[in-house]
């Protein structure tokens, strides 16, 4: 049974224009153990997939999915206080931009601390749990690579590297000791060297505490050394799904190519300076989203019965949704 | 063939000025390249190595405090001269666009500063421009908030353009970009740069997109230059530990085969 799984989720918002479905049937499942990567541009949704999984999301926006299940409980339909209590102890999120998700007034020790769970203390003085929040603190930093403990505690987020703050936002996330990582977009923006330790890092947590991760970014360099399974969306829109390697190697939707051409380093056999291939235009905004498949206005292998949207279909284990695919040939 | 732009010992030293000793807080050690018209360099290096500072030097934002640089083998005093041969492009197109200027008078605003152009004229040659860059010349009465993220760095490359000048210099001007967008991008001042014989200059953590488009390349570590060369060499055979390690680091990523 997988972990967490999803059907058919679609989330709705209200706009002056309309419910406008920003999410549309999103299907997404991540088997304990597996590193899962949910690829897309930004506007894509990414996020948003992120945040209807924690429950974050504004009341006023719709959310319905044929299937939400975390280990075959549902989701949607128990209460807030269940649901809370699940993403308090199980899941974890690692949010976009660590520098600026943490608490710019308080000192780092203060956050973590503030992490831990009184569960996690065995009973005690007031004085014996504090000391026993210390202790938990600081092996946490040296478990996600943080050497100097205490000048790390010590200090305020805009006093620590960028990279050291990635690490921190880390460790807080892995406190509860949680069954599914949620790591949305962690190389932002980092240059190779740390960018590899940090991904080391994850692949460790993910062998030695059998952590699922689901990667969510666009840095398909990192999502290519690191993830076992891919899913590209677009425009809201889950596109292809399948394992990794299969994927790159022979990817069936034309989004997916074009995402992976995008990438010189993958491209060994392209001479320096050539032209790039790329996709005409850009993302649509949600005000102007065109109907059936959304990749339809850009897409070079659109037809006319691109209006209307895929079904999935799948080989294997690999879907996707095109009427079109790249494995057969243009009619 | 000259070199379109020498830079020699060019450094940077910033002092505290403490009450007791000035004491030496970061400073760029003396660094020297050329670039050829038409060639691309990458800068590259951990954060904190002074690359965006040199590149503040190069277009004059900050001031050198030795070295000089030379145009086509003249010495960069006149300032005007200078604002107009080497442009810059900045990291985030959208913040760098003013809100509340449309896209045809914030392009005329350096062509107000810098040339002796009447109105009609600097009409003519934004509309030139932005068909330059891939846009419609009805995009100028546009605002930043009416365009997607390509056309607004399609609008900032503009900008550097317009001026004609002779070396852009770019500080991370793909990081912040989606793939897609950033393809076009890079496609789009490979071009101009074919059609312009423009000498680029380029930050970039993206080793994928370095090593496909720049023709050498600068590598700084704390402020010291580590290395430069050609491209395939510094990426083949790099020489100090510095570099390795970086090139290491990139190469990990991609050469996980299944």
């Amino acid at each position: 049974m997988p972990l967490l799984d999803i059907k058919n989720l679609t989330l709705e918002i209200d706009t002056p224009l309309g419910w406008v479905k920003a999410l549309d049937k999103i299907n997404l499942s991540i088997d304990s153990r597996e590193v899962r990567a949910l690829v897309g541009e930004s506007g894509s949704g990414k996020s948003l997939v992120v945040k209807s999984i924690v429950g974050a999301l504004s009341d006023r926006w719709k959310v319905t999915a044929d299937r939400m299940n975390w280990k075959g409980q549902d989701l949607l339909s128990m209460s807030d206080s269940q649901r809370r209590s699940i993403t308090r102890s199980e899941i974890s999120v690692v949010l976009q931009n660590p520098a600026t998700s943490l608490d710019p007034s308080a000192t780092l020790r203060e956050q973590i601390e503030e992490s831990i769970a009184d569960s996690q203390l065995s009973k005690g003085w007031f004085w014996q749990r504090r000391q026993q929040r210390r202790e938990i603190s600081a092996q946490q930093l040296h478990k996600v690579g943080i050497r100097d403990h205490d000048l790390c505690l010590g200090s305020y987020p805009h006093e620590v590297a960028e990279d050291i703050s990635q690490k921190f936002a880390l460790a807080m996330a892995l406190v509860s000791n949680p069954k599914l990582l949620i790591a949305d977009n962690p190389t932002m923006g980092m240059e190779p060297t740390t960018k590899v330790q940090v991904l080391r890092l994850l692949a460790k947590l993910n062998k030695t505490r059998e952590l699922s991760i689901l990667f969510v970014s666009h840095d398909l360099l990192a999502i290519s050394a690191m993830a076992d399974t891919m899913t590209v969306l677009y425009c809201g829109q889950t596109v292809e799904s399948g394992k990794m390697g299969q994927l790159k190697r022979r990817p069936l939707h034309p989004y997916t190519k074009a995402l992976l051409d995008s990438a010189p380093s993958f491209r060994r056999d392209l001479p320096p300076k050539a032209a790039l291939s790329s996709l005409d235009g850009t993302i649509p905004t949600l005000q102007h989203l065109p109907i059936g498949c959304r990749l339809g206005p850009r897409c070079p292998r659109a037809q006319k019965e691109c209006v209307k949207m895929p079904d999935v279909r799948r080989i294997h284990d690999h879907h996707y949704a095109c009427h079109f695919p790249l494995h057969r040939d243009k009619i | 063939m000259n070199p379109l732009l020498t830079v020699s010992n060019l450094s940077y030293c910033k002092k505290d000025k403490s009450w007791f000793a000035k004491q030496e807080r970061f400073s760029l050690a003396p660094v020297s390249f050329e670039l050829k018209a038409g060639e691309t360099m990458a800068i590259m290096g951990e954060n904190g190595s002074g690359k965006s500072l040199l590149a503040k030097l190069l277009v004059g934002v900050a001031r050198p405090s030795a070295g000089e640089i030379l145009l086509n083998g003249e010495s960069l005093h006149d300032k005007r001269q200078r604002f107009q041969a080497i442009r810059m492009i900045f990291q985030h197109s959208k913040e760098s666009l003013n809100p509340a200027l449309t896209l045809g008078s914030l392009l005329e605003e350096p062509l107000i500063l810098n040339t002796d152009l009447d109105a009609r004229e600097r009409k003519r040659k934004i509309e030139e421009t932005l068909k330059l860059v891939g846009m419609l010349p009805e995009h100028q009465y546009f605002y930043r908030h009416m365009l997607s993220e390509g056309q607004r760095q399609r609008v900032a490359v503009a900008r550097a353009l317009i001026l004609n000048p002779q070396v852009l210099v770019a500080d991370e001007p793909f990081a912040a970009l989606d793939p897609s967008v950033r393809s076009q991008t890079v496609n789009l001042l490979m071009k101009l740069q074919r059609d312009l014989g423009l000498g680029f200059i380029f930050i970039s953590h993206n080793l994928g997109i370095v090593r496909h488009i720049s023709d050498r390349i600068l590598v700084l570590e704390a402020g010291q230059l580590v290395e430069s060369g050609k491209t395939d060499v510094i990426f083949n055979w790099p020489k100090s530990d510095y570099t390795r390690r970086l090139i290491h680091a990139y190469q990990a990523l991609i050469s996980r085969d299944d």
